[in-house]
């Protein structure tokens, strides 16, 4: 599905990707820990192509083909997606109306037909349940008022809607309580099936106690020290991640 | 053209035999106080960011009331549904589109008989408006009379000559009435200039919606001046669209001379090439418990330019004022320039102001968002340009009008993005 090949990556002329190598196959759920400032958010604007992360070394491939060169649009209609961090406010533009481009786009490049105003309020009335999301939400401007909580749910709707086979969470639990939390976690594990892949990544591992990680990765200054499976997670837990440096 | 030309249309127009000789001495003392003063240049404080170089490199013959005898002309691309259509061909007067109801008086007077036109800030372009004003229209309402339909007045200027033309609009709101009042400035001429005075005044508990659109051809200069009296409990909402023409500059007065009245003035400009949209406010609150509101927008593509220069001044006596500026402006090119300046100006102590103004280009965080769920990158910058002017349009209260906006500022986005 995925594959990160000794990615060096530039941020503004200060490199701080300094060779990451990651194997996501199908069906597979990645976890990557680290502390803020390792380049964890590097990675994932490397892989959904934002604009300034320059990738200096190495390549990405997305189902056996190099995405590096390809538009952020283009990545996300081949089946990449990313809960972002801190989710985009978007003043005037209302949330269905985006979220029915966004998903008009995909069905698009999937050649299926285009959702009309009804037809798509009752196809996302049936995702907004499974996020438990209200749907005054709907009739908001993008992310406009949103709590912390209700951010990350309407990447969580997004995600249902779009349903790419890659996504990357960014630090979808912070700011979260505990009850968003359960919903977003239940949402994932939902949705996570052999044809999806989920890279997920986090500072803490409180996440990781609602779902499951194949494979977990510590990231510190920019290059993957040490991979393992979720045991390495509870270990980071009780010892911080100080014993994994020098 | 310089001060002789003026001078030399002045003389042909008085000369018209036709024309009512009693207006003669009071247009002859106003055109000398035009020459005293001259045109604007960019020394003067207010017009330090207009360029009026296209009025001085171009000549413009006045416009006869014959020039508006032009039976064939098509509208069809400024017909707005479900209003009464007042035509204002080349400046003079030609057809109502159907019958008014009695509550609702319209007359139109198209050369200069019986009547002296009005004159109230002693700018340079008022007093050359005045003194060459021969076309005049006014609209009064009934008193309790509801009027449901907007009033459409077409301003169109058609044919091959580089005319000036100098038209007045008389309001008058009668107490306790409403109206909309449409004014609309289009052209397919390939120069002309347009310098327009319009005087409202709203009675006690009337209510007056005002939308003005400024969509003239490209080599066109159209400068305006709109004067409003407010009395009691009078509710005044306008927005002003601009979206044609080289230079266009509006000079709005909202004189606040009752208690408890609303004066919301908002607008938007959509700007490409070397066009350079002007817009400067007084707004005066005199009496106490008035609410004013300024809310502007520009988009500006190209080297195009604006000014929003908002001043809101709240006297010793307006207690308990309520005012908000606010000025925001996107630029999709690095040429595009944009002056803003909201002023408070506040003499009353139990008052509550607000101002605010942003400049800046798209917002690439939520480019990117958009991006980032398969929406590409031309179809992110509409919606964004989309949801930035949106609020304002959405502000209008009349389906057909916000209809027809939105399908110009499609048009308009249509080129602009490409």
């Amino acid at each position: 599905m995925l594959e990160v090949k000794n990615l060096h990556v530039e941020v503004e002329g200060k490199q701080i990707l300094n060779g990451i190598d990651l194997h996501v196959k199908p069906g597979e759920m990645h976890a990557i820990m680290g502390l803020n400032g390792s380049g964890k958010s590097t990675l994932s604007n490397a892989i959904t192509g934002r604009e300034n992360y320059n990738v200096t070394k190495g390549d990405i491939i997305y189902k056996n083909e190099s995405i590096v060169e390809m538009e952020p649009n283009e990545r996300a209609l081949a089946g990449i997606f990313m809960s972002f961090q801190y989710p985009t406010v978007i003043p005037g533009v209302n949330n269905t109306y985006f979220l029915r481009a966004a998903v008009n786009a995909k069905r698009k490049y999937n050649k299926q037909k285009e959702y009309d105003a009804a037809s798509f309020l009752k196809f996302v009335k049936s995702k907004l349940k499974e996020v438990e999301m209200d749907s005054k939400y709907l009739k908001r401007a993008v992310n406009e008022g949103f709590s912390g909580g209700e951010k990350k749910r309407n990447e969580m709707l997004q995600l249902l809607c779009l349903e790419p086979e890659l996504a990357i969470m960014d630090e979808t639990d912070s700011g979260l309580d505990i009850d968003a939390l359960k919903i977003i976690s239940k949402g994932i594990n939902n949705y996570k099936n052999k044809d999806r892949s989920f890279l997920v990544i986090t500072h803490y591992q409180r996440l990781l106690k609602y779902i499951e990680p194949d494979v977990v990765h510590v990231l510190i200054d920019g290059k993957i020290i040490k991979s393992g499976g979720k045991e390495l997670a509870l270990e980071l837990e009780e010892k911080g991640y100080s014993w994994l440096e020098s | 053209m310089n001060l002789n030309d003026y001078q030399n249309e002045f003389d042909n127009l008085i000369a018209q035999q036709s024309f009512s000789t009693v207006s003669h001495p009071w247009r002859k003392d106003t055109f000398s106080k035009f020459l005293d003063s001259g045109l604007p240049t960019r020394k003067w404080e207010n017009w330090r960011h207009t360029d009026l170089s296209f009025l001085n490199k171009n000549n413009f013959r006045i416009s006869k009331s014959d020039d508006a005898n032009d039976g064939s002309i098509d509208i069809s691309n400024y017909e707005i549904a479900n209003t009464f259509t007042i035509i204002i061909v080349n400046g003079h007067y030609l057809t109502i589109n159907s019958d008014l109801p009695k509550e609702l008086i319209v007359s139109t007077n198209s050369n200069g008989k019986n009547w002296t036109p009005k004159n109230k800030k002693d700018t340079p372009f008022e007093l050359l408006n005045a003194s060459l004003s021969d076309s005049t229209i006014t609209i009064t309402t009934e008193p309790n009379a509801s009027i449901q339909k907007p009033i459409h007045i077409l301003f169109l200027c058609t044919g091959n000559d580089d005319l000036m033309i100098n038209p007045q609009v008389n309001i008058d709101i009668s107490h306790s009435s409403s109206a909309t009042i449409i004014e609309q400035y289009v052209s397919n001429t390939s120069s002309f200039f347009q310098n327009t005075s319009v005087f409202a005044s709203i009675e006690k508990n009337a209510s007056l919606n005002h939308v003005r659109i400024h969509s003239n051809s490209d080599q066109t200069a159209n400068i305006s001046g709109l004067h409003v009296t407010q009395s009691d409990d009078s509710t005044y909402n306008y927005f002003q669209l601009v979206d044609g023409g080289a230079l266009q500059r509006s000079d709005i007065y909202t004189d606040l001379k009752g208690k408890n009245a609303t004066c919301s003035l908002s607008g938007l400009a959509l700007l490409d090439k070397k066009q350079h949209s002007a817009t400067y406010i007084i707004s005066d609150h005199i009496m106490p418990n008035c609410v004013s509101s300024q809310n502007f927008k520009s988009v500006l593509n190209g080297s195009a330019s604006g000014v929003f220069n908002g001043r809101t001044i709240v006297r010793e006596d307006s207690q308990k004022t309520d005012s908000k500026q606010s000025n925001k402006n996107l630029l999709l090119s690095d040429q595009a320039l944009m002056n803003s300046n909201p002023q408070l100006e506040i003499y009353a102590d139990d008052v509550k102001c607000a101002h605010g103004s942003t400049t800046g280009a798209l917002d690439n965080e939520a480019l990117f968002y958009m991006q980032s769920r398969g929406i590409n990158k031309k179809e992110a910058t509409s919606l964004l340009i989309r949801g930035f002017v949106s609020e304002l349009i959405n502000g209008i209260k009349s389906e057909d009008v916000k209809e027809y906006l939105f399908r110009k500022f499609d048009n308009w986005l249509l080129n602009n993005n490409q």
